[in-house]
């Protein structure tokens, strides 16, 4: 088959532009080796548009759209759509259109070609049919995403370094599910039949290790930590890129392999509510919302849990909004970064005096993630509480609400107040170039496109999985109870303020579960390398001290001046040898029996 | 909430789109606040009472008998409220409990590069 496609130009163009990820992928290689800023661009921009036509055209014949080749006795399914993967996909390459204009300014090539193969890469990811095509775009999109990473500086490397090690050790894990579970259906790797949502249950052959490999790119608790890790650290354009992808590309995974697994409906209801604690002390503005992000994340996990048509298209509605908005939001605090040189809360203040327009924008994103009528998530997340109450999850529900107060801190009062408002840090700075301000503009109209009453969301439900699951987000009760939770949030937030209870941004490294690792692991194993180091210096000297006596004693014993030719009686060394003799005769009769 | 007195150097940096927003800075403006969310409250409240749960769609604790109606009582605002006001309130323990020196893991902290002196500030790109 192999053979046939590269002696067949024809198949060749087919199976190239059969996934739209390839194209994406092929733009970031080449940028690679383009030397002019303005080629590079041109590509960043127009790879995930073409993609994006890609999609649309295969979304239209999803049956003829399937390709796949044989190599190795094994299918790989390079191309498979239904609705699933469809909204994924068309969200992944809007996001990539609104990265390229927010990274307009920045001259660099690393940047511009890992940001399109790892955008590529998840694409592509998001299309794959089998585990085992997953796998390898799985993969790719680890390896070129972590020099988006590096490029954060210094700082940044060791943290590269986790994050590479934590997805590398997610594909392998990955991996070996796969084959355990295809060994057990005669090796058919197949990841799902198109329109199949969560065709595996945790009970089957290595659907555990599956959903730890997922886990970790999905931010589950305990396994979340090289979010808050790496993103803060990236650079200021790699954050935004970053927050994208991965994520998302494991949640799209999750739904596709797991939907309907209750455990998922309490992992996700825990992962809404944890971060808000963290984000509530952390100072580091682009931390607290990678917090944010965890927190989102676990919204779009219970919904997959939950698994009904309402959650599921509440699941890929939030995404699409969690995208957007979240992006919106790291943009804002990236322009803050790159003007001010620190997103930290306890530098910051006031800066609606010289970045309004940024202000306007992060405004529009954090009423966007705190689900306001007209904005966003209000049509989005209410589908995935939705369904949990009508499956009378009221435990669950309970915490999403409770959740849904805490992002409203984090990210609805926290970031803006903090960045753009409270006390004037007496920080003059340009406003952000008009490439990200572009970017962030574009982003806001989306958040209040996709909220839009009148064709706003009915456009964006009438891509979701299941269309004819008909939801009505402007009904007056959900209005009211909306409001109700977020003017309560913010007279809390001004009550506790008045009350100076609220309490200030500290400079301060706030402890996590990676904890674990980078202190207690790392403890452990300098520990481990000075027990070890110490014990080989006494080993060593230990074994030269013993075959230094040894060879004294052997001298004294056998030498021409030894014990054996001076002092002993003349016979024993002879009834020694005879005795050697017999030994030696019994050991070769025993071993030839 | 002090309000920082502004030298005139700092007064030209200013944005101009932003001159016309000076006021969100007053002192007033930042005390009065408050009325915003409880102005909000009152409303939505009241609206609570044209716009009831349904009950056959309803969390157990939306269901409460308030003046002629069995399911206008304001469930959500109070769970804003007190979930908002429980994680604040967690802020000082937990700092407390999980904060470090900023460098507690050893990796060098090497300072942040400001991309754009704040000197010159130019509004005009």
């Amino acid at each position: 088959m192999i053979d046939l496609i590269f002696k067949n130009p024809e198949v060749l163009a087919d199976m190239f532009f059969s996934n739209p990820g390839f194209i994406i992928i092929f733009a970031g290689f080449l940028c690679a080796f383009l030397p002019r800023n303005e080629a590079r661009k041109f590509l960043v921009g127009a790879a995930p548009i073409a993609a994006a036509f890609l999609v649309w055209r295969a979304a239209g014949d999803m049956d003829g759209a399937r390709r796949a080749i044989e190599a190795g006795g094994n299918e790989f399914v390079l191309m498979r759509i239904d609705r699933l993967s469809m909204i994924w996909g068309y969200v992944f390459c809007l996001a990539g259109v609104l990265n390229a204009i927010y990274a307009l300014h920045e001259k660099c090539r690393i940047t511009d070609s890992s940001a399109l193969i790892y955008m590529g890469a998840a694409v592509a990811g998001v299309f794959a049919g089998d585990f085992l095509t997953l796998f390898i775009f799985w993969e790719l999109a680890a390896l070129s995403s972590v020099f988006l990473v590096w490029k954060g500086g210094e700082n940044a490397f060791p943290a590269g370094v986790r994050y590479l090690a934590i997805h590398i050790l997610s594909g392998v894990l990955l991996l070996a599910g796969a084959v355990i579970y295809a060994r057990s259906k005669e090796w058919d790797f197949t990841f799902g039949e198109a329109g199949e949502y969560g065709f595996l249950s945790l009970q089957d052959p290595g659907a555990v290790l599956l959903m730890i490999a997922m886990g970790i790119k999905c931010g589950f608790p305990f396994l979340h930590n090289w979010i808050q890790d790496a993103y803060p650290k990236a650079s200021v354009t790699g954050t935004v890129i970053l927050s994208a992808f991965t994520t998302k590309l494991a949640l799209y995974a999750l739904a596709r392999t797991f939907a309907g697994e209750d455990i998922l409906i309490y992992i996700g209801a825990i992962m809404t509510c944890f971060p808000v604690f963290f984000a509530v002390i952390e100072n580091d503005l682009r931390r607290v919302l990678s917090y944010s992000l965890n927190n989102q994340l676990g919204f779009m996990v219970c919904g997959i849990g939950l698994g009904t048509e309402l959650a599921m298209n509440g699941v890929a509605a939030h995404l699409a909004a969690d995208v957007i908005f979240k992006g919106l939001l790291f943009m804002s605090m990236g322009a803050v970064l790159m003007r001010v040189g620190t997103a930290k809360a306890s530098e910051l203040g006031g800066l609606f005096r010289s970045m309004p327009y940024t202000t306007i924008f992060c405004l529009i994103g954090a009423g966007s993630i705190a689900a306001f009528p007209l904005l966003s998530a209000f049509v989005t997340k209410s589908m995935i509480i939705a369904s949990a109450m009508n499956q009378h999850e009221y435990i669950v529900m309970g915490m999403l609400l409770f959740a849904s107060a805490g992002v409203m801190e984090h990210s609805g009062i926290k970031v803006p107040y903090f960045a753009f408002f409270s006390h004037d840090s007496g920080k003059r700075v340009k406003e952000a170039p008009w490439n990200m301000l572009v970017a962030m503009g574009l982003a806001s109209l989306l958040c209040v496109f996709f909220a839009f009453p009148w064709g706003g969301y009915q456009f964006l439900y009438s891509l979701l999985p299941f269309p004819e699951n008909y939801y009505a987000p402007y009904t007056g009760n959900h209005v009211v109870t909306q409001l109700q939770l977020l003017f309560a949030a913010m007279l809390a937030f001004a009550f506790l303020k008045r009350m100076k209870v609220y309490p200030d941004e500290r400079r301060a490294e706030i402890l996590d579960f990676d904890w674990t690792y980078r202190r207690l692991g790392k403890g452990i194993a300098v520990w481990i390398d000075a027990m070890w180091t110490r014990l080989s210096a006494n080993l060593a000297i230990i074994r030269k001290d013993f075959f230094a006596k040894a060879g004294q004693r052997l001298y004294h014993m056998f030498s021409p001046a030894g014990t054996f030719s001076v002092g002993a009686p003349s016979g024993l060394p002879t009834l020694l040898t005879g005795g050697m003799l017999v030994l030696v005769l019994i050991v070769v009769y025993l071993a030839r029996l | 909430m002090a309000k920082k007195p502004q030298s005139k150097k700092q007064d030209d940096h200013i944005h101009p789109f932003a001159r016309k927003f000076l006021w969100l800075g007053d002192e007033k403006i930042i005390r009065g606040f408050i009325w915003v969310p409880i102005i909000g409250l009152i409303i939505t409240v009241m609206a609570g009472f044209i716009f009831p749960h349904d009950p056959k769609h309803a969390a157990p604790w939306d269901i409460w008998r308030v003046g002629f109606t069995w399911d206008s009582f304001p469930s959500w605002a109070l769970i804003g409220f007190c979930a908002y006001s429980f994680v604040v309130l967690s802020a000082e323990p937990l700092f407390r409990l999980l904060s470090r020196k900023e460098n507690y893991y050893g990796e060098e902290e090497v300072p942040e590069v400001i991309i754009e002196p704040t000197a010159e500030v130019h509004h005009h790109d």
